[in-house]
């Protein structure tokens, strides 16, 4: 590049930034944020928790998208399996709990209960839909999942088992914790703020690990080629299945958390449309990259507000996003966070930051890379360290 | 015996509306189809299509000329343009993709928020309805029940859709044109095939399809927004019993889901909603290429 005076003085900060700003302080950074928004006005907080239970969704659904290639139409069922477990767990477990434990904390002790029932059923599910859902692949998988999902959808209406409620879904009341004459509301903006980030950061941290874990490389491996993969000794239908399970089951969290959040579980999540949320998060986001989804989920979450905010356009947030779908595909495959890996090496200059918006990932990598490599870097890092 | 206590509850009406139910399907699944078994695009926004032809024809009718076929016509022609200028300024871009497929679907799906939003911009969330053009607009009864005899109307030209359909594609030069490209893309351009106009004209004839579909169900449903979105299903669940690029398929996949939803309430009442898509995860799975496999056929 042109090392002009200023473009040269951004090229240093940027490697001191890549030399200085660690991980750690990356994660430091990510963790006052966190605690600071707790203490923000409640709908942001409100807003805030959405945007980490879409996050967590994307991510679970982008496991099998981007990471594995296999496009699910619907992830709805594993989101709203995790809401409809703990919301039937609280309507007809919590009196139990109430004599087990005492009033004063069962609230607590069954929302943890019942979050763990959710995740258990969205498992119970997975195992045998992912079984022969991974029979099939490209668009013949999207359909079967569609169909899964709609066939869910279909079950939960009708209700022939009387546990679900048919169309007016199940109200989750979280209930009011009271230990020696304090009471907190479980369901309160900010206690089920700090409950929905701890959980969200430490399945995403999960999340992580498993892709940079051999794992994880086995199904970028497959994405690459299923035939190359399969000519190498792996056994691309169950490492599909296995992956399939462990991201119904990230959504399935995803959807224990949405349950208390919206105080219900409502038959629309296991919807087509609910399904397509994460797919348009994804895409938005970029889903060649870890942190894809979760950029696309901030910016479908806070977009959305923001146009809600115009009452003129706040009935066609959907047409923005359509258009922001189709231009992305079509123009810029690698998303929002392939264009803050692009601004950064122009700021930057050279590969010197590489990923530290990537949790860091890079951080120790070598500044002087050149802008070239690091371009082409950019393209192919599918959002792991390698 | 069993079987006579089960006669006198399937009227007459029923099997007809089953059945003009199914020709909605056919005229919409059947655009899907074609499109599927020559460009390999599984177009999302099909629906859309179906909903903006019925709600073009509406407005044609309303606003325009106060004859219901020529309404019916502009809607059909109306979304075959739309869907060939959607081909020729996105589609057209994902054909050489490595992962075209899902990016197609992707972008289409795009498409779908699209056309869903500019129609509720243009016409409102409200729904709308017209009654059949007055020459069919009677009741016809038989065998102790009584429909409208549009319905009839809408039935025959399905049937003059499927067998017109099949004849374009057999015996004309064109169709021997869409034949050839479906089987081998290559071949086809070597051999002097204009591959991206008859890309073009299959996805504006697909449309049309679609169009006319929505057109002519105008008048026996309530035409709103939401729509595009529930017919689509239908025309998945259609396109993959049928098998995907199989017209013959659509034909039959669409009657059996149109007497499905007819009759199917009667029968069973928990979980009938579900059996389509039952139907549609045994069929994906024993046999993906449908029931009436074979493309082009």
């Amino acid at each position: 590049m042109s090392a002009t005076d200023t473009g040269g003085r951004v090229s240093q900060f940027g490697s001191a930034v890549a030399e200085g700003w660690t991980r750690e302080r990356f994660g430091l950074l990510g963790a006052v944020a966190l605690i600071l928004i707790a203490f923000g006005p409640p709908f942001q907080v409100y807003l805030f928790t959405d945007f980490l239970v879409v996050a967590l969704f994307a991510l679970g659904f982008n496991l099998l998208y981007g990471y594995t290639g296999l496009l699910s139409f619907g992830h709805g069922l594993f989101y709203a399996g995790g809401a409809y477990g703990i919301a039937i767990v609280l309507r007809d477990l919590g009196p139990v709990f109430a004599d087990v434990v005492g009033a004063g904390i069962s609230p607590l002790v069954t929302f943890v209960v019942g979050g763990v029932v959710g995740l258990a059923l969205v498992v119970v599910v997975a195992v045998p839909v992912g079984w022969l859902s991974v029979r099939l692949e490209e668009i013949y998988f999207a359909l079967i999942t569609l169909a899964f999902g709609m066939l869910g959808y279909s079950l939960i209406i009708q209700d022939p088992a009387g546990l679900t409620n048919g169309t007016d879904g199940v109200i989750v009341l979280l209930g009011t914790v009271d230990l020696g004459g304090v009471s907190i509301r479980v369901g309160g903006r900010r206690l089920y703020y700090v409950i929905s980030a701890i959980t969200v950061v430490a399945a995403t941290y999960g999340v992580w690990r498993i892709v940079n874990s051999p794992f994880g490389t086995v199904c970028k491996a497959i994405r690459e080629s299923p035939d190359r993969a399969g000519a190498l000794g792996i056994d691309v239908r169950h490492h599909r299945w296995m992956t399939f399970i462990v991201s119904a089951a990230i959504v399935g969290i995803a959807g224990v958390l949405r349950a208390g959040l919206a105080s219900v579980a409502s038959p629309g999540l296991t919807h087509w449309s609910t399904s397509a949320i994460a797919v348009i998060a994804t895409v938005i986001g970029g889903a060649t990259y870890f942190s894809g989804p979760i950029v696309g989920a901030f910016i479908f979450l806070y977009i959305r507000w923001g146009i809600s905010r115009f009452p003129a356009l706040e009935a066609y947030w959907e047409l923005f996003f359509g258009a922001l779908l189709i231009a992305v595909v079509l123009f810029f495959k690698q998303g929002a966070v392939g264009g803050l890996h692009l601004l950064r090496d122009r700021l930057v200059g050279d590969g010197g930051g590489g990923g530290a918006a990537e949790a860091g990932s890079r951080a120790t990598s070598a500044p002087d890379e050149a802008t070239e490599s690091s371009d082409d870097d950019a393209r192919t890092d599918r959002g792991d360290t390698s | 015996m069993s079987f006579t206590s089960l006669v006198p509850l399937i009227g007459i009406s029923d099997v007809v509306i089953g059945l003009s139910l199914g020709s909605r399907l056919f005229l919409i699944a059947v655009g899907l189809s074609l499109i599927f078994g020559v460009l390999g695009v599984l177009n999302f926004a099909h629906g859309g299509f179906y909903m903006l032809g019925a709600y073009v024809t509406l407005a044609v009718v309303s606003n325009v000329i106060d004859n219901f076929w020529v309404a019916a016509a502009a809607g059909a022609l109306a979304v075959g343009v739309v869907g060939a200028a959607i081909e020729l300024s996105a589609i057209r871009r994902l054909y050489n993709r490595v992962d075209s497929d899902l990016d197609q679907l992707i972008v289409t799906f795009g498409f779908v928020l699209v056309i869903h939003e500019t129609v509720r911009f243009i016409w409102g969330s409200g729904s709308y309805s017209i009654d059949p053009p007055d020459v069919f607009n009677f009741s016809v009864a038989l065998g102790g029940s009584t429909f409208n005899a549009y319905r009839l109307v809408v039935i025959g030209l399905a049937v003059a859709v499927l067998v017109g359909l099949w004849l374009f594609i057999t015996r004309t030069y064109f169709g021997s044109l869409v034949r050839g490209t479906s089987s081998d893309r290559e071949m086809a351009a070597m051999l002097g095939v204009d591959v991206p106009r008859l890309y073009t004209g299959v996805f504006f004839l697909g449309s049309v399809l679609a169009g006319l579909g929505g057109a002519l169900s105008a008048p026996l449903q309530a035409t709103s927004p939401a729509l595009g979105d529930q017919v689509i299903i239908d025309a998945f669940i259609v396109v993959v019993i049928g098998g995907l690029g199989s017209m013959s398929g659509a034909f039959v996949g669409a009657m059996l889901i149109g007497m499905m939803q007819s009759l199917g309430p009667q029968f069973i009442s928990a979980g009938s909603i579900a059996i389509p898509f039952l139907a549609m995860v045994i069929v994906l799975l024993l046999r993906p290429e449908g029931l009436f496999g074979g493309i082009g056929e």
